[in-house]
């Protein structure tokens, strides 16, 4: 039944694989392609841990038909840094404890890093509306929250720096 | 939660979407955004045999304005709808639903007339159509017809859709630029499903006041009153008067509440309501 040859841009590099029509694109990039940073959560559009950037938009990977992406970008929390490095909003979370066990972060980090793009300087309610869509368990949101706002005014201070 | 098999037919014309519901019929769904749909299949508590993929046609991507209405084709995603330009002039109402519609990557990717299409009591946007009044353009490959929203909207999950039929648009009237609007919610948590969802239009002393979650299709009620003590008194009055459905979610006492704490600050919004001043 693998009818489906799905090629996508998957952060950077051109992958291609078989699926079925019902194939989600969470399952493809995990099982198909094997990036397995982007988790399985409730799978069915609640939790936000398979949040991923599909042609500059985000989007939750298990509400989306992999045969449905044919031909998309698609970035992924590997995508975040380059190996071995990470970025400033993974140092930020570090620092924060803004993880526990992990499971919900590449989709915090896929939501924060958008939510950043599109304002680059959030007040702590739009950096909490921003993140709604996102569950964690186990830590709690206030180490997310003063990661993000964190991240926000180190950027702004850059920019401003590079003006100065 | 994996979806059952089905075939998947992506198209490119609504020509082909016609043909292919001509022939499946009740076996067919279409598929835009797929955000009410996915759960659906994921659950099973739909397994289509087919599934016709309508993101690649064009000619269904279309927002307009003529002759009074704000048109939106079945391609157009909520989050679309929600950044153009001339949404908050043409129909403010909407423009003060989006920020509950669910959370960002949803409203990126569901349509706005897959919300209409699933006619989930407590969605906003079937408040939204149902309130202002507008309709739904349902095209099979016989005859496209126009459906008004109460005639739409039949039951819970339930409208008059022929299983031939394709929703090729929803149509919202343009505001009456000396009208106001006010919108308020109650749901467990931000993006949820609304428990109560009220809408307020007020032009002069007319009212127009909808609830979205009470019942199994959004209601809507007309009023004058020429304060906000009357329009008050008439949503104590309705909070107390009208059916309103008991679920695990909510007891009626609770909704009747929500009626009207909701209802009267959905009302002082109307009230204080200034065409540039909304987000």
């Amino acid at each position: 039944m693998k009818s489906h040859l799905v090629k996508i841009n998957l952060n950077g590099v051109e992958r291609e694989g078989l699926c079925e029509s019902r194939t989600t694109l969470l399952d493809f990039i995990r099982h198909d392609l094997g990036a397995t940073g982007t988790h399985a959560g409730c799978e069915h559009g609640v939790c936000g841990a398979c949040t991923v950037e599909v042609d500059q938009q985000i989007i939750r990977s298990c509400l989306m038909f992999a045969c449905q992406a044919d031909g998309s970008s698609v970035n992924t929390v590997e995508g975040i840094a380059k190996s071995g490095d990470m970025s400033d909003l993974q140092n930020a979370f570090k620092k924060h404890h803004a993880l526990q066990c992990g499971f919900c972060t590449s989709g915090f980090l896929i939501s924060a890093d958008d939510l950043l793009k599109k304002n680059p300087n959030p007040t702590e309610t739009e950096v909490r509306e921003g993140l709604s869509g996102n569950l964690c368990r186990c830590t709690g949101y206030v180490g997310i929250i003063e990661a993000v706002l964190e991240v926000a005014s180190t950027r702004a201070r850059k920019i401003g720096g590079e003006h100065a | 939660m994996k979806s059952a098999p089905f075939a998947m037919h992506q198209v490119n014309s609504q020509l082909e979407i016609l043909n292919l519901l001509d022939q499946y019929g009740e076996d067919a769904r279409i598929i835009a955004g797929g955000q009410t749909l996915l759960p659906v299949l994921a659950m099973r508590v739909a397994s289509p045999d087919h599934l016709i993929d309508i993101n690649k046609v064009v000619e269904l991507k279309n927002i307009s304005l003529s002759d009074g209405l704000l048109q939106v084709g079945a391609g157009v995603r909520q989050a679309e709808l929600e950044n153009w330009s001339g949404l908050h002039k043409a129909q403010p109402l909407l423009g003060m639903m989006f920020p509950w519609i669910a959370h960002t990557p949803i409203r990126n990717r569901g349509t706005v007339c897959g919300s209409i299409a699933h006619a989930d009591p407590s969605a906003e946007l079937v408040l939204a159509l149902a309130v202002l009044e507008g309709s739904v353009i349902l095209v099979s490959k016989k005859k496209r017809r126009i459906v008004k929203a109460k005639d739409f909207f039949v039951g819970a999950l339930q409208t008059s859709r022929q299983s031939n039929e394709l929703i090729e648009a929803v149509q919202f009237p343009i505001c009456n630029p000396e009208a106001g609007f006010g919108f308020s919610e109650y749901g467990y948590r931000h993006g949820d499903f609304a428990v109560v969802a009220v809408a307020a239009i007020k032009q002069g002393d007319s009212w127009t006041i909808g609830f979205g979650g009470i019942d199994d299709v959004a209601q809507t009620y007309q009023c004058v009153a020429s304060s906000l003590n009357e329009v008050n008194q008439f949503i104590d009055d309705l909070a107390a008067a009208v059916e309103v459905r008991e679920d695990p979610t909510a007891t009626s006492g609770l909704r009747r509440h929500l009626m009207r704490s909701l209802g009267k600050r959905a009302c002082q919004q109307a009230i204080d309501f200034k065409s540039d001043g909304i987000r």
